[in-house]
């Protein structure tokens, strides 16, 4: 037992010693590059893969050729009337071949409605299992991805249509699971599988992305995947969903554009799920307080499609900056989510 | 000595071979899919703002010390701002006659990189900025260049 334990101490001490070697001896040397043109590596998703702002792009993300490595850190922040966002992530590219990402999200929702029923399951004993916290709801998600670059150019082959095409993967995870099940989501965990073709029109200044998702993620997975109605019948049906990103550079370094990510109706029409309460109850019940008019509110949207107008400016290629203006239709139980998105991304 | 001989006039005959078919060869316009603008060679200001144009160009690409080791060792500078301004002119619109070798010839043996590639994009855009033509111009030129990316780099 001993014995083992020491092996693997030492195992790990050369590795960590490999690491360092490495890293200090060819730390601008053999693998390490930022040699790809500015902004043609595209900037940080939500989903922590590169591309615009929730369109993941064909290209690999950071600064490297096909000569070496380089890798990136983000932060965004959305906000929108009934939630906040902080996106915290990182990225890896590997000789323009392939990338690797992860990135955490924390949501705080902001709606009464909701927050009141927390209030009344808490004030009431009703127990705990929604996941619904009268005062401070908080989801959190992490996404992991990766990408493949399968053939392609994005920005050279000027003389041919044939544009740069990725294949993606991602898995995420969403450790609020109580909150998703009462949300009427299946799963809090699942993959997505994407395929990207993008391109640059230079005559017209302009990247051309499209990307097919297959997925049956609720609100990018923020709100789980799948749906479970009232009798307790889930489903997770993954379907090939479209989006669609346009980039307009109207510099070297600035890009303005739009984006728009085609969204599932898992959740439309959907009132919370109380199955873990006495729903009987809890209805009598806020008509007893003559809150009757909450169990409608309670009824959530249908879910829109993301639309986003977007600007990146990149001074250099250590940092670029994203600010956009989302147009989200409506989220879960909060009509018409407008709001804005900033985003740093920092490239080594 | 009659093998010497032998060699040597093999020699001029593979020397003569050579510079007869790059003549010929030479290098021909790219074929962007949505075309070059007509008026691209007016945007630049003409031969002459073309031959500005290239001068930056080889000003900033001495600059870096990432690429200009390779035009300082294999080349003579003024003829290639020369071949390269016939070059430019030709991609653009032309109509002239290029008289330089082939993009392959002329790389074959260089090891480029895509690195040492975008170095020299990058030296382009600031040539673009120097000599004041507007952007959206100036990627009418990397459209009418990036198709030799797959000759040049070789590495």
């Amino acid at each position: 037992m001993k014995r083992v334990r020491l092996g693997g101490l030492r195992l790990l001490q050369s590795a960590a010693l490999l690491v360092t070697a490495v890293c200090s001896s060819a730390a601008h040397a053999d693998w390490y590059n930022d040699g790809k043109v500015l902004l043609t590596g595209g900037v940080f998703t939500v989903d922590g893969a590169g591309g615009g702002g929730a369109v993941p792009w064909a290209t690999i993300s950071g600064y490297e050729t096909r000569d070496g490595i380089n890798g990136s850190a983000a932060f965004t922040y959305v906000n929108l009337p009934a939630l906040q966002v902080s996106f915290y992530g990182v990225n890896v590219g590997f000789y323009d071949r392939l990338e690797l990402s992860y990135v955490t999200a924390r949501l705080s929702l902001n709606l009464s409605n909701v927050d009141l029923v927390g209030l009344l399951t808490q004030s009431l004993n009703l127990g705990d299992s929604l996941g619904i916290n009268a005062w401070n709801n908080t989801l959190q998600m992490d996404t992991y991805g990766a990408k493949l670059r399968l053939f392609g150019d994005a920005v050279y082959t000027s003389d041919s249509w044939i544009p740069q095409v990725s294949l993606g993967g991602l898995y995420k995870n969403n450790m609020s699971k109580d909150l998703v099940h009462t949300l009427g989501a299946n799963k809090n965990k699942d993959y997505e599988v994407y395929l990207a073709a993008t391109k640059v029109l230079f005559p017209i200044s302009t990247l051309v992305n499209y990307t097919a998702r297959y997925t049956s993620a609720n609100e990018d997975g923020l709100v789980g995947f799948g749906e479970c109605s009232g009798n307790g019948n889930c489903t997770n049906k993954r379907k090939i969903r479209s989006e669609v990103s346009i980039a307009h550079l109207v510099a070297k370094n600035t890009a303005i554009g739009g984006e728009w990510q085609q969204h599932g109706d898992n959740l439309d029409g959907k009132s919370l799920n109380l199955n873990g309460l006495d729903t009987q109850g809890l209805a009598s019940l806020l008509q007893n307080l003559g809150l009757g008019g909450l169990s409608n509110s309670l009824t959530q949207k249908k879910e829109g499609d993301w639309f986003d107008l977007f600007m990146a400016y990149a001074p250099n290629k250590h940092i670029s900056f994203v600010v956009a203006y989302l147009m989200f239709g409506n989220i879960s139980v909060a009509p018409d989510q407008n709001g804005f998105y900033f985003s740093t991304h920092l490239t080594f | 000595m009659t093998i010497r001989k032998s060699t040597l006039s093999l020699c001029a005959a593979l020397l003569a071979l050579c510079s007869a078919s790059g003549a010929i060869a030479g290098e021909t316009k790219t074929k962007p899919i949505m075309g070059i603008p007509a008026s691209s060679v007016a945007a630049f200001g003409g031969v002459d703002g073309i031959h500005n144009w290239v001068e930056s160009l080889f000003y900033y690409i001495m600059l870096d010390n990432r690429i200009n080791y390779i035009f300082k060792e294999f080349g003579n500078v003024d003829r290639q701002i020369a071949l390269n301004t016939q070059l430019e002119h030709m991609v653009l619109g032309g109509p002239n006659e290029y008289q330089g070798a082939s993009m392959s010839a002329a790389h074959a043996d260089l090891g480029i990189t895509m690195t040492k590639f975008n170095a020299v994009v990058e030296a382009a855009y600031n040539a673009c900025e120097r000599n004041n033509i507007p952007y959206y111009n100036c990627n009418d030129l990397i459209a009418a260049l990036a198709p030799f990316t797959r000759v040049i780099v070789t590495r």
